[in-house]
């Protein structure tokens, strides 16, 4: 009998769809789900919609566009390096077409500034941010911004500027969004833009307040009171600077009104605890949420000191150094208003430049704007604090924070009377920070850019609170002014450069009035300065902030005012040439001093080598030089030997270092010692403990010996090999940390001391854009470091970069003479 | 040509153009739709799954294709590079993304195949 047909297995079937359904799987989870740090596969790289759009994005070509909310055609050209002229024939188009355009180049960075002030950065980045997130939403960005924007009456020119421009970046995203056009990042993270809104621009505005002028110093005064003692601390970080600066207005000063400020006394231990969690808590966040000190420069020179016989005006502030820059170079034309400059992305109006009868620019004002108070609680009444004589409730707010990949978490603020209580441990502290006063800042801008004269520019800069900043002025009819115009904080009593108490007798009161703010018009001299330094004498009957922490060394200030001081008329030419100045003002002090201590002292070959290079030094911190290496490695040792065995002998928590860079801390020390160094060589702070009786001399060849053996081991060869450009580099960072996206770092030259401001190994803060104005040849010319586009397959991502590192400047073009220049590109903006 | 011959280049034809519209519509995914189709109408999984393979890749290349005609893609597929952390490699961009198209349309034939091979009546 045949056997029956055996039936096949059907195992291998079954294999073979479990294994197709595993991998389809596979596939289909990372081309849909964005899996760890890498994206969605599909939308992110797929050809049509995905990040490959970045290379259609790259490319401006002539092009009509219709617009929604236009109410007549607009005129936008595009020189060849990018800089765009807007030409309307009404201002709401004309803040219309601008937010189209800074949409249409730099939307991810417009939303990464609304998002940080916000608190919304965790909707994308996912945890990592929540800190940076609950400390916003606490310190009160957004609910400053939404205050502003209510306080906005219906008439006011800058609310219709605001809703212009946010209609003009909605239509770019909406735009973006149907042709697949949206920016790569967008694509890369996974999300897409929020509507922009008019309290999206009042928080950029916000943001850079927040970077200028929020500061931690009262805390880091205070630890350095607990630890240094009250007697060093007062001593080495005075109210009044120990050496000699180059204030822009020298006085005469009307009498103060207000009652002097106290001296220092020792704070108890709630209070520093309470300022060291704080100062922790502040120190773990992101770089650019608190101001490390500014470093911006800017000058003028009178029409009667001039080679053209027109004023001149020369303006670089100095920023962090990003790709893409915080700047977007643009000409404004419409019927009510004209100017020509950088504006910040996310905001409508030119913040430094021109019209046709004035020019101005910036530098950060310094003076203390943030005051930290301790609330006084008790546990017989939960939920309030103790203000005039009074138990007071607490107002709370509450806000959720959406987190990609996580549960959306929540934050209550707390608010006293002072403003947000911002760290609860140790005891209760709220912070009054100038910049949580709603400021109609943009209504000024509007009408800086609508001044014609220099009265018009001051009336206009009544209305501006913070940040405080050093507006230079120069115009067409060869006069110039200088106004450190914001709010300047009154404190009834007390040590405002400490946290105080918030029981009320402690409180600001108001502020400096406006006529006796630092301010000077067409002075004798003809030149008037300004680089963060101090602006006014000891002699000035108001505390403004103390001379170590809120304001420069004022060497740079020194450096300016030495040269626009020499006899001779200047030119356009010695503007540049001063911006790109690498001249060390300090060390043209402390070089002499230390060559001449050292004559006679026994050295080892190395060292005379090295003594050799300093000998006949111009001071000038060149890439090339090996000078200026040995100069600055000396005076960071110079620094180490007299402040170190007094940080470790009294375990002062606050570093005079951050990540091998010198901070504010020792700027501050820095002072001191070139004051001792000049003046006091026997000062006691030399003989610090553990290292017995010293004087100057002698921690300057102790220091100088270090300074030569560390060079010796890290840079080896002859000293002769030692250049300034082998240790010193300057980097342009990208917006988003992509490391790969940066520019550099790349051998430069400069210091923090140099007018040519390059701090900090590698620096990457420095002069973001640089201006200058000759209106006796009606000439304007400008650059900043990076490009208009925020696409880096743009040619225009880096494409301004050369001219900057080298020194030059590109001509400002009117909207006219721009019509007719090679490689111009133009855009037809329809209704 | 052989009518069997024919049948099957004008259902690749028909697929790889399926493919290319969808994902120049924004619908990216399509490749796999379209894969699948093929190992549901082709029973032989050594024809149906290289056809899906190979209407996967074309429909992510052609786009991008045209766009490296019209606007080069050198710039940008370095950028993505940086990006990713793969520093300058500009090369690995290009080949992840017509990896994933490639898969997309091998995955959906396969899939169908597979599917196949246990729900029609097997041969004896």
């Amino acid at each position: 009998m045949a056997s029956a047909p055996k039936r096949r297995p059907r195992i291998r079937p079954i294999i073979n769809l479990v294994a197709a359904i595993l991998v389809t799987g596979m596939v289909l989870f990372v081309a849909f789900l964005p899996a760890g740090p890498l994206p969605a596969l599909g939308p992110a790289f797929n050809p049509t919609s995905g990040a490959w759009t970045m290379a259609a994005d790259a490319q401006v070509g002539d092009q009509t566009l219709r617009l929604q909310g236009l109410q007549q055609p607009v005129s936008v050209l595009f020189e060849s390096n990018g800089t765009a002229h807007i030409t309307a024939q009404t201002d709401h188009d004309l803040f219309l077409a601008t937010g189209y355009v800074h949409a249409r180049f730099r939307l991810f960075q417009m939303d990464l500034m609304r998002r940080q002030g916000e608190g919304r950065l965790s909707e994308i980045v996912g945890k990592a941010a929540l800190d940076t997130d609950r400390f916003e939403l606490q310190l009160g960005l957004l609910r400053t911004a939404q205050t502003e924007w209510s306080q906005l009456s219906t008439s006011d020119a800058s609310r219709d500027a605001l809703i212009a421009y946010a209609q003009g970046v909605n239509d770019r995203i909406g735009e973006a969004e149907s042709a697949h056009q949206l920016d790569a990042m967008f694509t890369l993270l996974g999300y897409r833009p929020q509507p922009w809104s008019p309290i999206d621009s009042l928080l950029v505005k916000g943001d850079m307040t927040q970077t200028l002028n929020f500061t931690d110093t009262p805390l880091v005064m205070a630890l350095l009171n607990k630890s240094l003692g009250t007697d060093l601390t007062s001593e080495w970080f005075p109210v009044q600077p120990p050496n000699l600066q180059a204030p822009y207005d020298p006085g005469p000063y009307a009498k103060a009104s207000t009652a002097p400020i106290e001296t220092v006394t020792q704070l108890t231990d709630a209070e520093a605890q309470s300022a060291e969690a704080l100062y922790q808590r502040l120190a773990a966040l992101p770089p650019g949420l608190i101001s490390q000190g500014g470093a911006s420069n800017n000058w003028a020179v009178a029409g009667a000191k001039s080679v053209s016989g027109g004023a001149l005006l020369a303006g670089d502030p100095h920023l962090h150094l990003t790709l893409p820059a915080i700047w977007f170079q643009l000409t404004m034309d419409s019927p009510g208003y004209h100017a020509a400059g950088v504006s910040i992305p996310g905001t409508p109006v030119v913040l430094i430049g021109h019209n046709e009868h004035i020019a101005w620019s910036l530098t950060d004002a310094q003076n203390q704007q943030t005051f930290f108070y301790n609330e006084k609680e008790d546990n017989a009444h939960p939920g309030m604090y103790f203000w005039n004589g009074a138990w007071q409730k607490y107002r709370t707010v509450g806000y959720d924070i959406p987190v990609h990949g996580g549960q959306a978490a929540h934050v209550d603020v707390r608010l006293s009377v002072h403003g947000p209580v911002i760290t609860e441990r140790g005891q209760a502290t709220s912070v009054w920070w100038a910049g949580n006063l709603p400021s109609q800042d943009l209504g000024v801008l509007l009408r800086i850019g609508q001044a014609a004269n220099y009265q018009q520019f001051r009336d206009a800069l009544r209305d501006w609170h913070s940040p405080t900043h050093n507006f230079v002025y120069a115009d067409d009819k060869g006069n110039i002014g200088l106004i450190s115009a914001g709010y300047y904080p009154l404190v009834a009593h007390g040590q405002p450069w400490l946290p105080m108490p918030g029981t009320g007798e402690n409180d600001v009161t108001g502020t400096i009035p406006y006529d006796q703010i630092p301010q000077v018009y067409n002075p004798p001299d003809n030149i008037i300065w300004s680089a963060n330094q101090r602006q006014v004498k000891a002699s000035y009957p108001y505390y403004i902030g103390t001379a170590s922490n809120f304001f420069d060394p004022g060497y740079r200030a020194d450096e300016i005012h030495r040269v626009l001081s020499r006899p001779g008329k200047l030119s356009a030419s010695d503007m540049m040439a001063l911006q790109t100045d690498t001249r060390d003002f300090l060390a043209s002090e402390m070089v002499p001093v230390l060559l001449q201590t050292l004559a006679g002292t026994q050295l080892s070959a190395k060292e005379s080598a090295a003594v050799a290079q300093l000998r006949g030094w111009d001071y000038r911190m060149d890439a090339d030089s090996v000078a200026a290496t040995i100069w600055n490695a000396f005076w960071s040792a110079y620094l180490d030997e007299t402040f170190s065995p007094w940080w470790k002998s009294r375990a002062v928590p606050v570093g005079r270092e951050e990540e091998g860079n010198s901070n504010k801390l020792d700027d501050a020390l820095g002072q001191d010692l070139e004051t001792w160094t000049l003046h006091d060589p026997a000062n006691r702070a030399f003989s610090a403990p553990g290292v017995g009786s010293r004087t100057a001399p002698d921690a300057q060849k102790a220091a100088f010996q270090k300074a030569v053996a560390q060079l010796a081991q890290k840079l080896g060869g002859a000293p002769s090999s030692w250049s300034w450009g082998r240790v010193h580099a300057r980097q342009l960072e990208n917006l988003a940390h992509i490391t790969g996206l940066n520019y550099g770092p790349r051998q430069d030259r400069g210091d923090a001391n140099t007018p040519l401001a390059a701090g900090g190994f590698p620096s990457t803060h420095g002069p973001s854009w640089r201006m200058v104005v000759d209106w006796g040849a009606r000439s304007f010319q400008g650059v900043y470091p990076g490009g208009q586009s925020e696409n880096p397959a743009s040619p225009w991502y880096t494409n301004r970069v050369d001219t900057w590192w080298s020194g030059l400047l590109d001509p400002m073009l009117s909207a006219d003479a721009a019509a007719s220049a090679a490689g111009v590109k133009k855009w037809s903006l329809r209704p | 040509m052989e009518p069997a011959a024919l049948r099957i280049a004008v259902l690749v034809l028909t697929g790889v153009i399926v493919a290319l519209l969808g994902v120049l519509l924004g619908a990216w995914w399509t490749p796999f739709f379209v894969g699948a189709a093929f190992g549901l109408i082709i029973r032989r999984p050594a024809v149906a799954i290289p056809l899906g393979t190979v209407s996967g890749l074309l429909a992510w290349l052609f786009p991008l294709a045209g766009a490296q005609l019209r606007y080069g893609l050198g710039p940008t597929s370095v950028s993505l590079a940086e990006i990713m952390g793969f520093d300058h490699q500009g090369t690995l961009p290009v080949v992840l993304t017509l990896l994933v198209g490639t898969l997309l349309g091998l995955t959906g034939a396969w899939l169908a195949c597979a599917v196949g091979m246990i729900v029609r009546p097997q041969p004896r």
